[in-house]
């Protein structure tokens, strides 16, 4: 078995690789050299990379690999129809599908729409019911976009798929993205005259757990929240440990619900770590409390963490991976315990993701 | 045939290829032949708005855009127009 992380940069993909222990890490790339790769995966159900590649010059992308990267090919015809009046300006997530629907993918982007392959990346259908949204006028761009940055698929409920849109809020489709309900409730809009509106949260990023199906994570603008109804109801979960309620990335273990990790970040207008160190925080009691897990992060720091800027693998003892706008890649395979710079010196790293190779 | 010149990022998307030699009437139909015509178009058919396409040396903007006319013996460059990192 071969563990791989990748890490999508500013100018291009880099593979660090590792056996099992994940205690020796090698680094290939750049891959797609130039490219702004905001997102990256390796597909578990065939192996095949798949990348979301951007450039401010030639457009947006998804492009996909069978061969770990040695070779690329281009989605066809990506982008959104003429009646749409849209133009896709970036993509920003893909997200495999279900295991029995080994052709299905699922790719988010700016502004604000959704497409899905059923041909394993070749080609890509735009999903209506997000392009047309009723309560689409009330969505309004976040810093980086009005973007389809989170999308993730129901455990044991295929048919089910969650998606986040900054900043529009976090929506549920229970019949396989023909139609979407704001799932909202409980989830603060501070910086909105209505505090608590149906939708124009700021959703950072959300994660359904792989094992325990309807239980949702979210770091959102505005708090940490949990829901165990499948997005109905959601429960702020930070001012109990978290020296901030702001951030971005997001982690959780395959083998117990209750355990998240995130990355506090100062606030709104400064977005860089909390309290001048680089510190990832856990909870292993669902979010009721939190502690700091940094052993070996740097304690003076003063860096940036993106949505995209957390993985955990699918391994025991759990593997986690961390990349930074200074360039750094960091890896702790105790579940946050101890942490190594298994990278330096990239370019900027806009997103983390793992897989195995068999 | 027109020539077209293609940059570094756009060669490799290209399958390795700088060059390409065509028959084409206009500055779009040259461009369209190309594979990477994708990442020069965007999905509605505009030039994309930060490629410079530059026949024999003048940008397309000071002659007739793309439908400026081509009599086979050109070369097209085209030039991603973006500044910064």
């Amino acid at each position: 078995m071969t563990v791989a992380v990748l890490a999508g940069t500013r100018k291009g993909l880099f593979v660090l690789e590792s056996e099992e222990s994940r205690t020796d890490w090698q680094l290939r790339g750049p891959l797609l050299e130039g490219w702004s790769i905001l997102h990256a995966i390796v597909d578990p159900r065939d192996g095949a990379l798949h990348a979301c590649a951007n450039h401010p010059v030639y457009g947006a992308t998804v492009q996909r690999s069978d061969d770990r990267g040695e070779t690329w090919t281009r989605a066809e015809e990506l982008g959104l129809s003429e009646d749409s009046e849209l133009t896709l300006a970036r993509t920003w997530h893909v997200e495999p599908g279900p295991p029995e629907r080994p052709g299905e993918l699922w790719l988010g982007g700016d502004p604000a729409c959704l497409f899905r392959s059923d041909d394993g990346g070749r080609t890509w259908e735009a999903i209506r019911g997000v392009l047309e949204h009723p309560t689409r006028d009330r969505w309004m761009p976040g810093a980086g976009g009005l973007i389809c940055h989170s999308i993730q698929v129901g455990v044991h409920e295929p048919e089910r798929v969650y998606i986040g849109i900054s900043a529009a809020g976090t929506f549920r489709s229970n019949d396989r993205g023909e139609t979407w309900e704001p799932a909202n409730s409980g989830v603060a809009a501070d910086f909105n005259p209505d505090p608590n509106p149906e939708v124009g949260q700021c959703v950072h990023k959300v994660l359904a757990h792989p094992g325990r199906a309807d239980r949702l994570w979210q770091q959102n603008h505005c708090g940490v929240y949990r829901s165990d109804d499948a997005g109905r109801t959601w429960e702020r979960l930070d001012g109990n440990g978290l020296p901030s309620d702001f951030g971005f990335a997001l982690g959780l273990d395959h083998r117990d619900p209750d355990v998240a990790y995130t990355v506090p970040m100062i606030g709104a207008e400064n977005r860089v770590v909390s309290d001048g160190r680089l510190g990832v925080y856990r909870t292993a009691d669902g979010g009721q409390s939190w502690n700091l897990s940094a052993g070996g992060l740097p304690e003076h720091a003063w860096v940036g963490v993106l949505r995209e800027g957390m993985a955990s693998d699918q391994l025991d003892p759990l593997g986690l991976y961390l990349g930074l706008q200074s360039g750094s890649v960091f890896a702790s395979r105790d579940g946050g315990e101890r942490w190594t710079e298994i990278a330096a010196y990239l370019a900027p790293v806009l997103s983390v993701e793992t897989g195995v190779w068999s | 045939m027109v020539v077209v010149l293609l940059p570094a990022l756009l060669a490799t998307e290209a399958g390795g290829r700088a060059q390409f030699e065509l028959d084409a009437r206009t500055v779009e139909q040259a461009l369209r032949q190309l594979p990477i015509a994708d990442l020069v178009f965007d999905e509605h058919g505009a030039l994309r708005r930060l490629v410079n396409v530059y026949v024999d040396g003048t940008d397309i903007r000071e002659r007739d855009g793309l439908t400026t006319t081509l009599d086979g013996s050109e070369t097209l460059r085209l030039v991603g127009a973006i500044a910064g990192g």
